[in-house]
C-alpha cells in the first residue's frame, strides 16, 4: 500500500514536471528556466518599474504623491491630472505642434531618403559610395559645434521660430540613418525583378513605386518609427530655433515646467506620461518589425 | 530582327550604351539631390563654418563681425580650468557608461538568448527605455529622488539610511547621469547582440559539446568571435552617442552641481549662448570632432587587424 502511493506521488510528480519540460523548449530544464526568469526579472525591473511608478503616481491625487508613502489608497485614485493637463492651453498648442512637426519630418525623410536610396541601391555614378559615407559620417560631427553656424543659416533663411524650420532641422537629421536603412533594404530586393519590370516597359519610378516601396515596407516602417521619435524627442534643435510659445514641441515645454521654482510634480508627471504615449503606442503596434529591423536590418546596410 | 540582335557591338550599339549611362547617370544624381542638399546646406556647411570660426573670435550678439586670431582659441583652452575638468568628466563618462551598457546589454542578450516562453515579451518591454523622450526619464529620475515624497529617500528613510536631493549632491550626481546612461541604451545594445548570436548556426554549438566543450568554452569560441562585429558597431556608434551627447546633462542637471557633471557638449553650448563667445565654443567642438575622429580610426584598426 505504501509503496503504491509512493509510486504514485511520484508518477503524478514526474507527470508534472514532465509536463514542465514538455512546455519548455527541449534543451531548458526547469532549473535553468528559473535562473533565465531570475535574471529577466531583475533586468525588467530595473527598466520598467521607474516608468510604471511615475504612470501610477499621475493616477493619484496630490495627498498621496507628496506624502512619504509608496503605495496610494484605493480612495486616492483619480482622473484630475489628466483633466488638468489635458485642458491646459499650453500643453494642446505643444502637443498639436509636436504632431505637426513629428509628422511632417517623417513624411519629408522618408520622400528624400527613399529616393536616395533608391539611386545608391541601383544606379552607378561616380561619387556613389562617397556620398553614403559622407552622409553617415555626419552622425560623428557633435550636434554643438553644428549648432551655431546652423542658427545663423536659419536665421538668414528666416527660419527661427517657425515650424518649417523645426521640421527641415528634424529631417536632416533623420536622412543619413534612413537612407542607410532604406538601402540596406532595398539592395535585398533582387535585381532580376527590375529588369523584369523594364522588359514590360515600367520606368525607373514605376519600377521604385511599384517594386521597390511595396516590397520594402518593413524597412520604410523602421525609418519611419526611427525619425518620427527622433522629432518627436528632439530638445537641442527645437530649444534653439523656437522663441515663442507657438512654436514649441512638447520637450522643450517639459523643460520650461520642470525649470520653474515650485514645480507641481502632479501636472509635470501627467504631462510626461501624455508625451511618451504616442511613441509608445507606435512601438507597441510596429514593435515586431523596429526590433528585427533595427537589429538586423540595421547591420545589413553595411 | 535577326541581324539587330546579331549585329553586335556596332558604333550605333556603342552611342546606345552611352546614352543609357548618361541617362543612368543622370537620374541617380537627379533622386539623390534632394537629400545632397538638404544635408549640404545644414549639416555639411554649417560643419565647415564651425570648424573655419575655431580660428576667429565672435560673438553671437554681432556674428558679422569677426575678428581672425589664429590658434589663440586653442591656446585659451590650456588655462581653462574649467574645460579641463568638462574634458575629464566626457571621458570618463562615455568610457564607464559604454563598458557598463556592453556588459549588461551582453548579460540580457544571453538571457533573452534562452528560449523560455515569453522571451519575445520581455524583448519588445525592454526597448521602451529607448523609445523614450529624453526629458520624460530626467523627470522620471529626478522624481524618484525628491526630497521627502520620492519613493527612493522614502525607501532610504525607512531604512533608516541619508535621505537627499541626490542630483544636487556632488559626488551623487555624476553616477546618476552614468546611471541615465545605461538604463536608456543597454536594451539598444542587447537587442543587437540578440540577433548577432541567434544568426550563429545551432551546429557549431552542437559539434563543440560532442568536442567536450563547456558552456563558457562554448561562449569564449563561438559566441564571442561571432558578435564581434555587431559588437564593434554598438560600442563605436554608443562612444560617439555618449561623447557627443548634450540632453541627458543639461536637463538632469545643467552640469552642475558645483561643476560636477559638466561635459563638453554643455560647456560649449553655454559658451555659445550665454556667453556668446561663437569662437571660443566652436574651437572646443573642433576639439570633440578630432578626438572622435582618432577614435573612430584607432577601433577600426584595431578591430580590421584582429
Amino acid at each position: 500500500m505504501a509503496t503504491d502511493t509512493q509510486s504514485q506521488a511520484r508518477s503524478t510528480d514526474r507527470s508534472l514536471s514532465d509536463r514542465l519540460d514538455a512546455w519548455l523548449a527541449e534543451d531548458m530544464s526547469p532549473k535553468r528556466a528559473l535562473g533565465v526568469y531570475a535574471v529577466l526579472g531583475v533586468y525588467m525591473s530595473f527598466l520598467l518599474l521607474p516608468v510604471a511608478y511615475m504612470v501610477m503616481a499621475t493616477f493619484t491625487s496630490p495627498d498621496f504623491l507628496y506624502s512619504p508613502r509608496l503605495v496610494p489608497a484605493l480612495s486616492e485614485l483619480t482622473l484630475q491630472n489628466y483633466v488638468a493637463i489635458l485642458s491646459t492651453g499650453l500643453f494642446q498648442q505643444y502637443f498639436i505642434n509636436s504632431t505637426i512637426v513629428a509628422t511632417a519630418t517623417t513624411a519629408i525623410t522618408l520622400v528624400v531618403g527613399t529616393l536616395a536610396a533608391y539611386s545608391m541601391s541601383r544606379f552607378e555614378y561616380p561619387g556613389r559610395s562617397g556620398l553614403l559615407f559622407t552622409f553617415l559620417g555626419t552622425q560623428m560631427l557633435p550636434r554643438v559645434l553644428i549648432l551655431i553656424p546652423f542658427f545663423l543659416v536659419m536665421f538668414s533663411l528666416n527660419l527661427i521660430d517657425s515650424l518649417l524650420g523645426i521640421v527641415i532641422a528634424h529631417s536632416v537629421l533623420g536622412i543619413p540613418l534612413g537612407t542607410w536603412l532604406l538601402k540596406g533594404y532595398f539592395d535585398d530586393i533582387p535585381e532580376s525583378l527590375d529588369e523584369a519590370a523594364k522588359m514590360d516597359g515600367c520606368s525607373h519610378l514605376d519600377i521604385l513605386g511599384r517594386i521597390i516601396v511595396p516590397m520594402s515596407l518593413p524597412g520604410i516602417t523602421v525609418a519611419g518609427f526611427y525619425t518620427f521619435i527622433l522629432s518627436w524627442n528632439d530638445f537641442l534643435f527645437v530649444s534653439i530655433l523656437s522663441q515663442t510659445a507657438a512654436t514649441r514641441t512638447l520637450p522643450f515645454g517639459l523643460q520650461l515646467f520642470q525649470s520653474q521654482n515650485t514645480v507641481a510634480w502632479e501636472l509635470l508627471l501627467t504631462a510626461a506620461t501624455v508625451t511618451m504615449i504616442p511613441v509608445v503606442v507606435l512601438f507597441a503596434v510596429f514593435q515586431h518589425w523596429i526590433v528585427e529591423g533595427l537589429a538586423s536590418g540595421g547591420m545589413k546596410g553595411t | 530582327m535577326a541581324t539587330s540582335t546579331d549585329t553586335g557591338p556596332t558604333a550605333g550599339g556603342y552611342v546606345e550604351e552611352f546614352r543609357s549611362f548618361l541617362e543612368e547617370t543622370w537620374l541617380g544624381y537627379a533622386l539623390v539631390l534632394p537629400a545632397v542638399v538638404l544635408m549640404g546646406v545644414i549639416i555639411i556647411f554649417p560643419t565647415l563654418r564651425g570648424i573655419q570660426l575655431a580660428f576667429f573670435e565672435a560673438s553671437l550678439l554681432n556674428p558679422e563681425q569677426q575678428t581672425f586670431v589664429g590658434l589663440q582659441n586653442f591656446a585659451q583652452m590650456f588655462a581653462d580650468a574649467t574645460f579641463q575638468s568638462a574634458l575629464w568628466h566626457t571621458v570618463l563618462l562615455t568610457s564607464i557608461a559604454v563598458s557598463l551598457q556592453y556588459l549588461l546589454g551582453l548579460g540580457l542578450a544571453l538571457a533573452l538568448k534562452e528560449k523560455v516562453p515569453g522571451a519575445g515579451l520581455f524583448r519588445s518591454l525592454s526597448m521602451i527605455t529607448w523609445v523614450l523622450p529624453i526629458i520624460v526619464m530626467v523627470i522620471i529620475f529626478r522624481f524618484l529622488t525628491q526630497t521627502g515624497f520620492g519613493p527612493v529617500n522614502v525607501i532610504l528613510d525607512s531604512l533608516g539610511m541619508e535621505t537627499a536631493a541626490w542630483f544636487g549632491r556632488p559626488g551623487v550626481a555624476f553616477p546618476l547621469v552614468v546611471l541615465m546612461h545605461v538604463w536608456r541604451n543597454t536594451p539598444f545594445y542587447a537587442i543587437a547582440l540578440l540577433a548577432a548570436m541567434k544568426s550563429i548556426p545551432e551546429t557549431q554549438y552542437e559539434a563543440a559539446r560532442l568536442d567536450g566543450a563547456g558552456p563558457l568554452q562554448r561562449f569564449r569560441y563561438i559566441t564571442l568571435p561571432q558578435i564581434s562585429y555587431v559588437s564593434m558597431i554598438m560600442i563605436v556608434l554608443h562612444v560617439i552617442f555618449t561623447f557627443n551627447n548634450f540632453d541627458i546633462v543639461f536637463l538632469s542637471t545643467g552640469g552642475g552641481p558645483l561643476g560636477n557633471t559638466e561635459v563638453l557638449a554643455t560647456y560649449i553650448y553655454k559658451q555659445a549662448f550665454q556667453q556668446y563667445a561663437m569662437g571660443y565654443a566652436a574651437s572646443i567642438g573642433v576639439v570633440m570632432l578630432l578626438i572622435m575622429m582618432a577614435f573612430t580610426v584607432v577601433y577600426a584598426t584595431l578591430e580590421a587587424r584582429d
